[in-house]
């Protein structure tokens, strides 16, 4: 019964970002326009050299169209979700509802997800394709290690989210955090520019903090740039901060709705 | 005459008044000014030291060196920080109209677009001043930027018609929500096009997309026409202009236009605004 209900939230979600037909169009341009210029940013870098770290051009652009696509498949709202049912005071009904709610928060993610995957990422892989170059994975085995990867890095995105989401329970006022941590994994994810860039010493703290398993694990499986070692260590830390992650959930959120429901009282 | 100055004078003090007004709200919460306080210095701090290690890569980037790269995200930093304060409510209008705030600004005796334009002064933009004055002043010393009148001046008008280019563009996204009403939160993906096309030199992208940023959407004007010009850089993309003064005064020219545009985009979506909220 549970799952039905959950399914009826992740069908309602993928209608309700069906409804608004402009900004479908105007974020494929705006994320177009980013995806080109980042294109253009790597084309105008390697100009006078053919390769550098080991990664020519070609290899550039495949990762700039993939970077794009796997950011929108870790669109994740569920900070500001909470945060705004917080403010409004909607999440003590969402608390009394017979559904654990950050089972329908997933579910909502998961729906608007869906909903993308039709609206952004398949017209940005086709534009991408078109304007800057048909991304091939490097080889059949690198994509076969490439989707388990992102499943993992869905996971990490997913709980990080949800777990800073929680702060917003106790009233601090979220927006600066929040922002914070869209900005650390922007830069420091590899989505931009890659670790292989980096200083040594910052490639060893990245190493240590769950960003770059989002977007660089799966981005140098993807391109081929991984020897049998890192794979496994890759997959392994990936592994690791999902079940840290989801025991840090796990505890948070039955202390939370315990919170909550004091207050209320 | 005097009646004219009346209003003026009046129109003046609504104007102070709601910076007092903004900036004993975020008085209110302490905790908040803190977090802003770290959060949009580590946001760019963090964004320029990732130039640098491309730069360290790659020599140069688009022959800009890294003290000329920080000079121009500085000046593309500081005038972001303006843009935010004077004219963030571009971004959030898509709320403003969908929860139907907007019908308060039209129950009062004053014009909407003064309201609009000058009544949300937001104090937390300064926080984005001071990562970008850091960099500047960095750039400046890197590059040995000479500091006399004419350089301060030409800054200050540089800076001012940056603004108002910013400003002008997120009106007119913002304005969109008018005609669409639904909540078009371009902010973070605008954000992320200003940045790609303000901290780099944009010579390096292909003529196209130059040309688009020179005379259709004028974002070259923001950062990069000026600084190239100003500090005399030989790489000038589709518009060589070779005068700093000229350059300075195209920023102010685009900014003053993309602002009379956005207004009057604003006063024409204005009259196609219903009320949403309840």
């Amino acid at each position: 019964m549970n799952i039905d209900t959950l399914f009826y939230v992740f069908k309602t979600q993928i209608l309700k970002s069906l409804a608004y037909k402009f900004d479908v169009y105007g974020n494929i341009l705006m994320q177009t326009i980013i995806m080109i210029a980042s294109a253009y940013f790597w084309k105008a870098l390697f100009k006078n050299a053919s390769s550098i770290q080991g990664v020519t051009v070609e290899t550039m652009m495949t990762y700039t169209v993939i970077s794009s696509l796997i950011s929108v498949l870790l669109t994740c709202n569920v900070e500001r979700r909470i945060m705004k049912s917080v403010e409004k005071g909607t999440v003590a009904i969402d608390l009394m509802r017979p559904v654990n709610i950050f089972h329908v928060y997933f579910a909502e993610n998961l729906g608007s997800i869906v909903a993308l995957i039709f609206q952004n990422l398949l017209p940005i892989l086709l534009i991408g394709s078109l304007l800057i170059g048909i991304p091939a994975p490097a080889s059949k085995e690198s994509l076969l290690f490439f989707f388990p990867s992102l499943l993992l890095a869905f996971f990490i995105n997913w709980f990080l989210a949800v777990i800073f989401g929680m702060w917003a329970f106790t009233a601090i006022s979220m927006d600066p955090l929040i922002q914070v941590k869209k900005h650390l994994i922007r830069l420091l994810s590899g989505s931009i520019i890659p670790l292989w860039f980096f200083p040594a010493w910052l490639k060893t703290i990245l190493k240590c903090l769950p960003f770059i398993y989002l977007y660089q694990i799966p981005l140098d499986l993807y391109i081929g740039k991984y020897d049998k070692a890192s794979l496994f260590q890759g997959f392994m830390i990936q592994i690791i901060w999902v079940i840290g992650l989801y025991l840090c959930y796990r505890y948070l959120s039955s202390r939370v709705s315990k919170k909550v429901m004091v207050q209320g009282g | 005459m005097k009646n004219a100055w009346k209003t003026l004078f009046h129109y003046l003090d609504v104007t102070l008044y709601c910076i007092r007004m903004s900036i004993l709200t975020i008085f209110e919460y302490p905790a908040m000014i803190l977090g802003w306080v770290l959060s949009n210095p580590i946001q760019f701090i963090v964004g320029f030291a990732t130039i640098q290690f491309v730069v360290n890569e790659f020599g140069s980037i688009n022959g800009w060196s890294y003290g000329q790269l920080a000079f121009l995200y500085g000046i593309s930093v500081i005038s972001h920080a303006l843009s935010m304060i004077f004219f963030v409510q571009g971004w959030f209008m898509g709320f403003i109209v969908l929860e139907g705030e907007f019908d308060r600004y039209l129950t009062r005796p004053m014009s909407v677009l003064y309201q609009f334009f000058f009544t949300n002064i937001n104090c937390i933009g300064f926080t984005d001043l001071i990562p970008g004055i850091l960099v500047f002043l960095y750039g400046c010393h890197k590059i040995s930027f000479s500091w006399n009148l004419a350089n301060v001046l030409l800054i200050l008008l540089l800076l001012i018609g940056a603004t108002l280019i910013r400003g002008g563009v997120y009106i007119i996204l913002g304005t969109t929500s008018f005609f669409t009403r639904s909540c078009n939160d371009f902010g973070q993906y605008t954000q992320e096009i200003f940045d790609k096309t303000t901290m780099y030199p944009i010579s390096m992208y292909p003529e196209s997309l130059q040309f688009i940023l020179t005379y259709l959407i004028p974002i070259g004007w923001v950062s990069f026409y000026p600084v190239s010009n100003l500090l005399g850089i030989s790489q000038k993309g589709i518009l060589p202009i070779g005068n700093p003064i000229l350059a300075v005064m195209g920023t102010l020219l685009a900014g003053i236009l993309v602002m009379i545009v956005s207004g009057t985009f604003f006063k024409i979506g204005l009259r196609r605004y219903e009320s949403a909220g309840n």
